[in-house]
């Protein structure tokens, strides 16, 4: 309003120039009026700001305010009691066997950490545990708790035993933090398959469990995941089958002087695992570290049922003679010439002993003949050779819910020339490991049907794509219950079980490249049972084995694998609820032959 | 517009000037470092290091800085404002380059005797500067859009550049202290509805946007505003903080466990508890007569500040010492509230009490500018 005031009202001006007076004075006087008068404005303006500013803060401080007191108002919860603990409890779910027995599970200890600062006489602290953990040396001790580091961790893991005693050292600068500790009963016997598990971040409170190998790493963020509410992963192996497995597994590498040794049992129409035994193994509850110098396949943590790729010999016989029969290029009592040694690109196949001239196809494999199958894989050649060892899964990494599994690639000749057809047919210049083996013989005994090995317990699987006829399938089920019968596994027979299998022994290629051992074998048998009704495929894989009760050494499969899965067999068959029965007679004479 | 050059006649000069001190104001830092000393030193373990020690030296050395710069005249650091809001600019963007190089951490740069986070003279740089503008611009021109533009780019840019550090906690509270300043200035009401009105819009359209198609947050960041709103769903993870520290201040009752008998922070269950959750300890020790305690000397403090600004007539003293005493004010409301899971956790420590360099200087620098505001304010009418 004043705003609008002349700075040099005129009549004012005309009066002060009748007085004599100097105009420019009421200029000024209304300049410094104006201005004033604005400033007092802004003034005012800023002062109700303050004072809304002021409104504000005052909210804010009774806000804050009312808030302590609730706070202060509150249960003054112990903190050791709250909340977060019972959390960490459930974190990581538990492992189960097929019938709900724990394979690993949570268990609370505690961590020992110090805070020197707070402790009273170091000396005594650190002679005192020392009487506890053997392990630690006092003098390090000593320089830790009257260094400058407030926080020293001292053991991470502590028994309940330990613990009462370092409380009873009594000493304020020694403090437990609880751990969720994870916790294998079983020891070893499911080591490869539970891989095991260590500390990731740790707190003091509380510390991430962290899967590191086989189920536990392949499933850590399903065992981890809160959304799962801690149910359980489910295995499909069987407990007590897994525990007589590796008895007798162990008890047979050790008689037959193997450097290692692995076994798997798998239902034939589901592709479970109901057991996977390599060895030597560790305990999962004290996972020793990987080997810095020498071969990974030497160390216990080695998965020679996974990750154990070897040349596995005439176990391999079973396929060529499966694809032969199924293109209807043989019957069984087509007659094979075996007459040796066969040349074939400066190489000669030769059998372990001479068989004669000619054998028909069933006899081919009861006697395990290199020749016989040689001319079988000539009939259908190297490309439907490889086509149908694909549809087997033996060509590509197997599919098996192991962290290891996934980079374990059969390894195949450069070149699938003639001749590599030939040694393919009976197991050599082709690698694989137990475990697909022993799914290529579940898909090719189970009625023709592929089958997927899992380790997760299956409800219901439906049948896997057709690899050979359901016809050829119980003929060669048939066949390999002749090499039992009258051929080269004869001390596999378990009485009531109709055992049917075929055994391999092959030269151990040196693991450096460059040929092979000339005295080092790896010898392996898959069998299945009941031969008349397939239920289960076992496989059992020596590494360097040598049977020595002869006057020299042993070392075909026929006297080292088949009587380990023999005494299997007789174990785990009765635990697997199969009921020992008299085989139907006459069988073998309907399968055959041609008529 | 300032019209203090003329009016030096009743203004203290020379050592005159030590009387004319707030001293009341002095006293009440003083009071609040103490207690901040005093909770170092229990956090330590009943030690004066590793922290109590060296806060103590440097809040001597904040308090010599304050002297120096209180005894300058007020019209000087007016003149330097711009220029110092430049510095601490060019500070941001050399530690924004250093840090990419790898000379180690982002946030701050050595001085050789201490760390100096640019970002905290940030804070106090923009107050300064905005002062200063609001000073030279006619009174007219306040609410004009192209004259609140330039302010609040003046305010955006450095909290980008502390945005990108990642420092939300020290981004809010530049944009907040600046948004003090521009309204004790005078904008118009209509801005800061707008921004309020916008910032409303934003958060509903956060929120009802969750699940649909459109949704413009992913699943984790809700995930994180649940953990905030409820603490309890994740007391191990984002939760953590909050969850115990409330624990601790319920632990503390009305009178507390005494002095060195937290258990809380003494048994290592807070993280940060001699930075950012200092007040929990504070709270667990003395409860909340010791907490409110704090809350009146820092109430005292900002309303020294306020009756200061009032009471200048210099409008770029008044706008200065309400700027600082508001940035003030955010720094332990904020804090405070963060404790008491009343907002996010965003890193703000507790004003001369936390543990941390920059910060207390930097604060003791703008009280030293608030005191010369006060020495050297404009006596009687022009």
């Amino acid at each position: 309003m004043s705003l609008r005031t002349p700075l040099r009202p005129l009549a004012r001006i005309l009066k002060a120039r009748q007085k004599g007076e100097n105009p420019d004075t009421i200029e000024r006087e209304n300049i410094r009026l104006r201005h004033e008068e604005m400033h007092d404005r802004s003034r005012l303006r800023a002062e109700g700001r303050l004072l809304v500013l002021g409104v504000f803060f005052i909210a804010a401080f009774a806000v804050v305010g009312v808030r302590m007191g609730v706070l202060a108002r509150s249960e003054p919860a112990e903190p050791h009691a709250s909340g977060p603990r019972n959390a960490i409890m459930a974190q990581r779910a538990d492992i189960v066997d097929r019938n709900g027995r724990i394979l690993a599970t949570n268990l609370q200890t505690y961590a020992l950490y110090a805070q020197p600062p707070a402790m009273i006489d170091p000396e005594r602290v650190a002679a005192e545990l020392v009487k506890v953990f053997p392990d630690l040396e006092t003098d390090e001790l000593i320089a830790l708790f009257t260094g400058k580091r407030k926080f020293v961790w001292i053991k991470k893991r502590i028994s309940p035993e330990q613990m009462q005693q370092v409380h009873d050292i009594g000493d304020p600068g020694l403090e437990f933090g609880p751990r969720e500790m994870r916790l294998y009963p079983n020891g070893r016997l499911a080591a490869h398959i539970l891989g095991g598990a260590r500390f990731g971040r740790e707190g003091v409170n509380s510390a991430e469990v962290v899967g590191v190998a086989g189920v536990e790493k392949q499933f850590d963020d399903a065992l981890r995941d809160p959304a799962n509410n801690g149910a359980a992963l489910q295995l499909s192996i069987d407990l007590s089958v897994q525990a007589s497995m590796r008895e007798v597994l162990y008890g047979g590498m050790k008689l037959m002087n193997a450097r290692g040794a692995a076994a798997v049992l798998m239902d034939v129409k589901t592709g479970e695992v109901l057991s996977m035994v390599s060895l030597p193994d560790f305990d999962p509850n004290t996972r020793p570290a990987p080997l810095i110098r020498g071969l990974a396949s030497d160390s216990p943590l080695f998965n020679r049922a996974v990750q154990g790729l070897y040349e596995l010999g005439s176990v391999y016989k079973t396929f060529a003679m499966a694809q032969a029969l199924d293109e209807g290029l043989i019957k069984p009592d087509t007659i094979i010439d075996i007459r040796g040694p066969l040349r074939m690109a400066g190489f000669s196949i030769r059998d372990f002993s001479n068989y004669g001239k000619e054998l028909s196809a069933t006899d081919v494999l009861v006697k395990s003949s290199n020749i016989g199958i040689a001319r079988i894989s000539e009939l259908f050649g190297g490309e439907r050779q490889k086509a149908f060892l694909k549809t087997l899964g033996l060509i590509d990494p197997t599919s098996i819910e192991l962290i290891e599994a996934s980079r374990i690639r059969p390894l195949l000749p450069e070149n699938w020339s003639e001749l590599s057809t030939m040694t393919i047919a009976y197991g050599h210049g082709i690698s694989g490991s137990p475990l697909q083996l022993a799914s290529a013989y579940s898909s090719v005994v189970n009625g023709g049907t592929f089958v997927t090995p899992t380790l997760l317990k299956q409800t219901e699987v439906a049948p896997g794509p057709r690899v050979i006829s359901e016809k050829t399938s119980k003929i060669l089920t048939e066949m390999l219950r002749q090499v039992v019968v009258r051929g080269t596994a004869s001390f596999g027979d378990v009485p009531g079980y109709a055992v049917g299998g075929k055994t391999g022994t092959a030269d151990k290629a040196k693991e450096m490249g460059g040929g092979y051992y000339e005295d080092k074998v790896i010898n392996s048998f898959a069998s299945v049972f009941p031969a008349y009704d397939p239920q289960y495929v076992l496989v059992v894989t020596l590494d360097e084995p040598s049977e020595n009760s002869g006057l020299k050494p042993r070392r075909t499969a026929g006297w080292t694998a088949v009587p380990i899965v023999a005494e299997m067999i007789r174990r785990t068959a009765p635990l697997l609820g199969l009921r020992p029965e008299v085989e139907p007679e006459g069988r073998d004479e309907v399968l055959l032959t041609s008529n | 517009m300032s019209y203090l050059e003329n009016n030096l006649k009743t203004i203290p000069t020379g050592w005159r000037k030590v009387l004319h001190l707030n001293w009341a104001l002095v006293l009440l830092l003083s009071t609040v470092a103490s207690v901040g000393f005093v909770m170092l030193y229990s956090v330590a373990g009943g030690s004066l290091e590793p922290w109590a020690a060296p806060q103590m030296k440097r809040f001597a050395l904040g308090m010599g800085a304050m002297f120096i710069v209180a005894m300058v005249p007020i019209w000087f650091w007016r003149n330097m404002a711009a220029l110092a809001y430049i510095g601490s600019l060019l500070l941001l963007v050399a530690v924004e380059l250093f840090g990419t190089t790898g000379m180690g951490a982002q946030r701050w740069i050595d001085l050789g005797f201490m760390r100096l986070q640019p970002s905290e003279l940030m804070k106090i740089a923009v107050v300064v500067m905005l002062a200063a503008y609001y000073d030279f611009l006619d009174i007219r021109k306040v609410s004009r859009p192209l004259w609140v533009l330039l302010p609040v780019f003046l305010i955006l840019l450095p909290t980008a550049l502390v945005l990108r550090q990642p420092d939300l906690g020290t981004s809010i509270l530049i944009i907040a202290g600046g948004a003090i300043v521009m309204f004790v200035a005078g904008v118009h009401w209509a801005y800061f509805g707008a921004v309020f009105a916008m910032v409303v819009g934003l958060v509903a359209a956060v929120f009802s946007s969750r699940g649909t198609p459109w949704q413009l947050l992913k699943d984790y960041q809700y995930s994180r505003i649940d953990t905030f709103l409820d603490p309890s769903r994740d007391p191990l993870g984002a939760g953590y903080h909050i969850t115990q520290s409330k624990i601790a201040l319920g632990s503390g009752g009305w009178n507390g466990r005494g002095f060195m008998q937290g258990t809380q922070s003494r048994l290592n269950f807070l993280p940060e508890k001699q930075t950012d959750f200092i007040f929990t300890t504070l709270a667990e020790e003395f409860g909340f007569v010791g907490g409110m305690g704090l809350l009146a000397l820092f109430g005292l403090v900002l309303a020294f500040c306020i009756a200061s600004g009032i009471s200048n007539k210099d409008r770029f003293g008044a706008l200065l010492t309400i700027g600082i005493g508001g940035t003030f004010f955010l720094f332990f409301a904020v804090n405070m509230s963060m404790v008491m899971g009343l907002v996010p956790v965003v890193g703000v420590p507790l004003p001369m009490v936390s543990y941390g360099g920059s910060a207390m200087l930097v604060l003791l620098l703008a009280f030293g500018l608030v005191q010369s505001a006060h020495i050297h304010r404009p006596r009687g009418r022009l």
